[in-house]
């Protein structure tokens, strides 16, 4: 095991503490706390896809890590423009 | 022996990893009964968000690094902004 794999594999686990930390803020009650929560849940996810896409060379993680990454903060925006009403 | 390159990959994953966790740790240890407590988790937000887009640069993903790097800070305006005007408000 090379010291890149290490380092890759110590990155998942702390993205994983991270993924978990982020779904504990994101059933707090408020939609603000929710969003704050999804944001981070999203682009740890994007991450660890695209790890796991250098580790085991599983290469539709890319794509989906994409669609993450892109989608993630349009969603985001999109329901911060509910949250924010019509004043 | 490892050439100099894949060290400097290894440090900066390994930088982003602490980076990441200290936000892992900074998210939960507000408490709740903090007064607009959710502009800090969103500045907490930003560390984990340029650890992230560390990483993606360092494991060759510079477009995915750079398209998030544009679209994150309209994300983070756009939860302050609707908390300011929606939930802070009431």
């Amino acid at each position: 095991m090379t010291i890149l794999t290490l380092s890759e594999y110590i990155l998942l686990a702390a993205l994983a503490i991270y993924a978990l930390a982020s779904v504990r803020i994101a059933t707090r009650k408020t939609i603000g706390m929710g969003l704050v929560g999804l944001a981070g849940l999203s682009i740890a996810v994007a991450t660890i896809l695209i790890l796991v896409n250098n580790l085991y060379q599983i290469a539709y993680c890319k794509d989906i890590a994409l669609a993450l990454v892109l989608l993630g903060p349009v969603g985001t925006i999109a329901f911060a423009r509910v949250l924010r009403g019509d004043n | 022996m490892d050439d100099i390159f894949t060290i400097i990959k290894a440090i900066l994953l390994l930088a982003s990893a602490v980076l990441v966790l200290l936000a892992a740790l900074g998210i939960l240890r507000f408490k709740d009964d903090l007064e607009r407590v959710l502009y800090a988790r969103i500045h907490i937000l930003g560390v984990a968000d340029g650890a992230c887009i560390l990483a993606l640069l360092v494991l060759g993903e510079p477009l995915l690094a750079g398209a998030y790097f544009i679209l994150v800070p309209f994300a983070s305006h756009a939860i302050a902004n609707g908390f300011y005007y929606g939930e802070d408000k009431q």
